[in-house]
């Protein structure tokens, strides 16, 4: 399904899009969050308590072959991906609270992933050849880590360096996604082809509805609709890449083929639904300004 | 009259730049530090270096003479203190303007002046097609906001500008950049090494340095005609008011204020240069973010602002949750500073906030409160070195002690007059005594303080209300981010008071706000409406634009 070129390849373009997720931050940046935290827990919330569970239910309702099961509730649990926040930027949402969400849950993953995934997947009692080892992905995280470190540190020593890798690093998030696109689809379109509306359903479903209980769930929590159209991307938006990676790096053969199905599938209509999603919030943020311009008179030329 | 004038130490602007870059040479002199944290920098050698260029190219190249006017119409970056120092060593006159202008703005500026040569930068320079003709500007130097940068950050950040923001227009008019006029400066200056010396050879402090426009009292923009001797007088009066806060050669200032405006020129180019520090330039304040990795890449010991920049560093968290360590004072001028945003300010750093008063005929220091000595709240200080204030009401005679009257300069720093404008000069300039228009009192120390804009006060049934006051008691409130007072006519009172306010939060509505004013003020200047709204009229350099509020009820009205 993919090459070893390409697995290599992607591994190493994670790395660079974490060491440029690492180079837009600083440990103050941490330390701030942390002194009004309201808006991250409750993206943490959706992160790690709405979207396992429903991947698992999902897996549950259509009745998925333990395969595609695995599949969908390890996108269910990934931490956000990176291009949740280039959607949040043409969405005009909350730029600063998309990253911070994105750089803790990539960071409560370490410890939260292995666990969610060891439970869910005992929930739906799948056979122990489709469990993903607890220390399999802990590990591949804990490298993960390193990068982000690194970005930090560098953008200490040198902030020109810091800046280039940071943007990088961002653009590379959208290169990925691309690639995997480009490369896959042509090689599988029969796959796609026989591919049955289930599994469909249960990569793009997961994606959509993860945005919406991501919003409902924000604004029952009293966070306004600005933050929680934000927090609802950042939701929905999982680290499409790194579910693939986990996933390449822990089956062969003819169980990866079968696993990697979902986090493939998703990652490709996540980019799709997305932009249709972030095209309406969009429409709906320049209303509300509008509305707010016509309250107050007109603002004089500077 | 105040303590009489310190020595002025340089023979002209060109001569001060020259003696700061040999002392300080191979420290910084200047960074360009943008929102994501990429930057540039120019050592005092580099500034000496390439503005001798930029001098040879506009006598050599351009075959100006001394005292033509050169316009330079770029937010702040590294080629600003270049083109600005070139202008000076070659003995012209620098027209500082407004990059946001708009382009029939900059047509009047341009051609009130009579600049022939204009360096933009090229964020803007497709204003131009359309007025150039109408004006006798000859030659255009298009400048960058990354000028000077390393190859790399400077290939991001314009692509990203291009790509992303598509903030880089095509320049349409005839043009050449500024690199490329730099180099032909240096050649010209090879084949000619005596060159430069004749530039200000006989150049004396009476000499006019620079065209600084200004709306003034009447609105019409006219070019307060500054002298080298104005600007370097007031340099040394501005620095004994700080001087005790100062280490030569070891201080770090933060420029947020556009150099292009009077304050920032003075205070943050002429004065820290001449110390050898290294200036922070940041290329737009607006967001206030974008100050974030200027305060979190360079030890910033001094600051100057305005009100409203200070009060947006205050609600930022990333500012007062990790304030400026190596801080030692803030200046405040341009508007008044509210006694709210001054008390948070130095309970949040820690640092002296000074606030100073001025204005651009007066190079524009004309108040200060001393860093080390006494510093009262609300007051703007005590005249500055060899300066003379007098305070008279309507009639020209001097008021009773403690009565508000309108504020007069007498100094060497005031301006020679309006440029090529005999009656508006002959109405701000009466027997060498400049009038400014604002009301103040002073106090049995000597400390001044302004009670408003002449033309600002609100006549409530025959009570003069001073809006000041009604904003700085509004300001107290937690839900209040920015607020504005001015006079509405009134059927009742003649006029009454009307306060606009940009809220925080909720719970900031018309009955919270009269309830907060009626504890602290007299129910006469209580604000009879008050209107939120998202967002207040700002000059470039920040300050709330009463003016324009004005002419919105006018409209309105209409």
């Amino acid at each position: 399904m993919l090459t070893e070129l390409e697995t290599k390849l992607l591994g190493v373009m994670m790395v660079l899009i974490m060491l440029g997720m690492g180079a837009s931050l600083t440990f103050k940046d941490f330390r701030i969050a942390f002194r009004k935290p309201q808006g991250i827990l409750v993206g943490l919330l959706c992160q790690y308590g709405v979207m396992p569970f429903l991947g698992y239910l999902l897996a549950v309702l259509l009745g998925l072959s333990p395969p595609l099961a695995i599949g969908l509730i390890l996108m269910g649990c990934m931490p956000g991906g990176t291009t949740s926040n280039i959607f949040t930027y043409f969405s005009k949402g909350v730029l600063a609270l998309s990253i911070m969400m994105t750089i803790c849950s990539t960071l409560v993953a370490v410890a939260a992933v292995p666990v969610l995934l060891e439970i869910y997947s005992g929930l739906r009692a799948l056979p122990s050849e489709y469990k993903v080892p607890a220390g399999n992905v802990a590990q591949i995280l804990v490298v993960l880590v390193v990068p982000t470190v690194i970005g930090m540190v560098l953008r200490k020593w040198n902030p020109n360096v810091g800046a280039t890798v940071e943007l990088l690093g961002g653009a590379l998030g959208v290169v990925v996604i691309l690639f995997l696109i480009l490369t896959w689809v042509p090689r599988n379109h029969r796959l796609l082809a026989t591919t049955p509306a289930d599994v469909y359903t249960a990569a793009i479903g997961i994606g959509l509805v993860g945005m919406l209980l991501g919003y409902w769930l924000a604004r029952l929590l009293r966070q306004d609709p600005r933050r929680s159209r934000t927090i609802a991307l950042e939701t929905g938006i999982q680290n499409g890449p790194l579910g693939v990676l986990i996933v390449v790096l822990t089956f062969s053969g003819e169980m990866q083929q079968q696993v990697l199905l979902i986090p493939v599938l998703y990652s490709l209509f996540i980019v799709l639904s997305s932009s249709a999603v972030t095209i309406w919030f969009r429409g709906i943020t320049t209303r509300e300004d509008l509305a707010r311009d016509q309250a107050k008179v007109q603002a004089a030329p500077a | 009259m105040s303590a009489p004038l310190p020595v002025v130490r340089f023979t002209h602007l060109a001569d001060l730049a020259r003696k700061s870059s040999a002392r300080f040479s191979s420290q910084t002199a200047f960074t360009t530090c943008m929102p994501n944290g990429m930057h540039g920098s120019l050592s005092y050698t580099d500034v000496d270096r390439l503005s001798d260029a930029f001098a040879a190219y506009l006598r050599e190249t351009l075959g100006l003479a001394a005292g033509a006017r050169v316009a330079l119409q770029t937010p702040n970056c590294l080629a600003y203190p270049v083109v600005a120092f070139g202008v000076f060593k070659a003995g012209c006159v620098l027209v500082n303007t407004n990059p946001l202008y708009t382009p029939s703005e900059m047509e009047h500026q341009l051609r009130d002046s009579g600049a022939e040569a204009l360096v933009i930068v090229d964020l803007f320079a497709n204003k131009l097609q359309g007025i150039l003709a109408n004006t006798k500007v000859r030659t255009v130097v298009v400048a960058e906001v990354t000028q000077f940068f390393g190859a790399v950050p400077r290939a991001v950040i314009r692509a990203v500008m291009k790509l992303w923001y598509r903030v880089l227009p095509a320049v349409l008019v005839p043009h050449v950049r500024l690199a490329q006029a730099l180099a032909e400066g240096a050649a010209a200056l090879e084949a000619k090494p005596g060159a430069l010396a004749s530039y200000t050879q006989g150049q004396g402090l009476e000499a006019l340095a620079a065209l600084q426009y200004t709306g003034g009292t009447t609105g019409l923009s006219k070019g307060a005609m500054l002298t080298h001797g104005n600007l370097l007088a007031n340099l040394e009066q501005a620095y004994a008011m700080g001087a005790s806060h100062i280490e030569e050669g070891r201080e770090c200032v933060l420029t947020a204020l556009p150099l292009y405006h009077i304050f920032a020129f003075q205070f943050n180019l002429l004065c820290f240069y001449a110390v050898g520090a290294r200036n922070v330039l940041v290329p737009s304040p607006r967001p206030v973010q974008n100050l974030q990795r200027a305060f979190d890449n360079y030890p910033i010991t001094w600051v100057s602002g305005v009100n409203t920049l200070f009060n947006a560093l205050l609600n930022e968290e990333w500012f007062t949750a990790f304030p400026p360590r190596q801080l030692k004072a803030a200046v405040a001028g341009g508007a008044a500073l509210q006694g709210v945003v001054a008390q948070r300010w130095q309970r949040v750093t820690g640092t002296v906030i000074a606030e100073g008063y001025g204005l651009t005929e007066a190079s524009p220091v004309v108040c200060f409160n001393p860093i080390s000595g006494v510093r009262k709240p609300d007051s703007i200080g005590i005249a500055v070195a060899g300066t003379e204030i007098r305070l008279v009401d309507d009639a020209g005679q001097p008021v009773a002690d403690g009565q508000p009257g309108e504020l007069l300069v007498r100094g060497p720093q005031v301006m020679q007059g309006y440029w090529q404008r005999p009656d508006e000069t002959a109405l701000a300039l009466r027997d060498g005594w400049l009038h400014t228009g604002d009301v103040a009192v002073v106090d049995a120390d000597g400390y001044y303080r302004i009670v408003d804009r002449k033309k600002d006060v609100i006549l409530v049934s025959g009570f003069n209300v001073y809006p000041n006051e009604v904003e700085d008691v509004i300001a107290r409130m937690d839900e209040v981010l920015e607020v504005a007072v001015i006079g509405v006519p009134d059927p009742q009172t003649g006029e009454a008071v009307r306060a606009f306010i940009v809220p925080q939060g909720a719970g900031c509505d018309e009955a919270a706000v009269r309830a907060h004013c009626r504890k602290y003020l007299a129910d006469y200047k209580v604000p009879k409406s008050v209107k939120l709204r998202t967002e207040m009229p700002k000059t470039p350099i920040g300050k709330i634009l009463r003016k324009a509020l004005r002419e919105e009820l006018r409209e309105e009205a209409r």
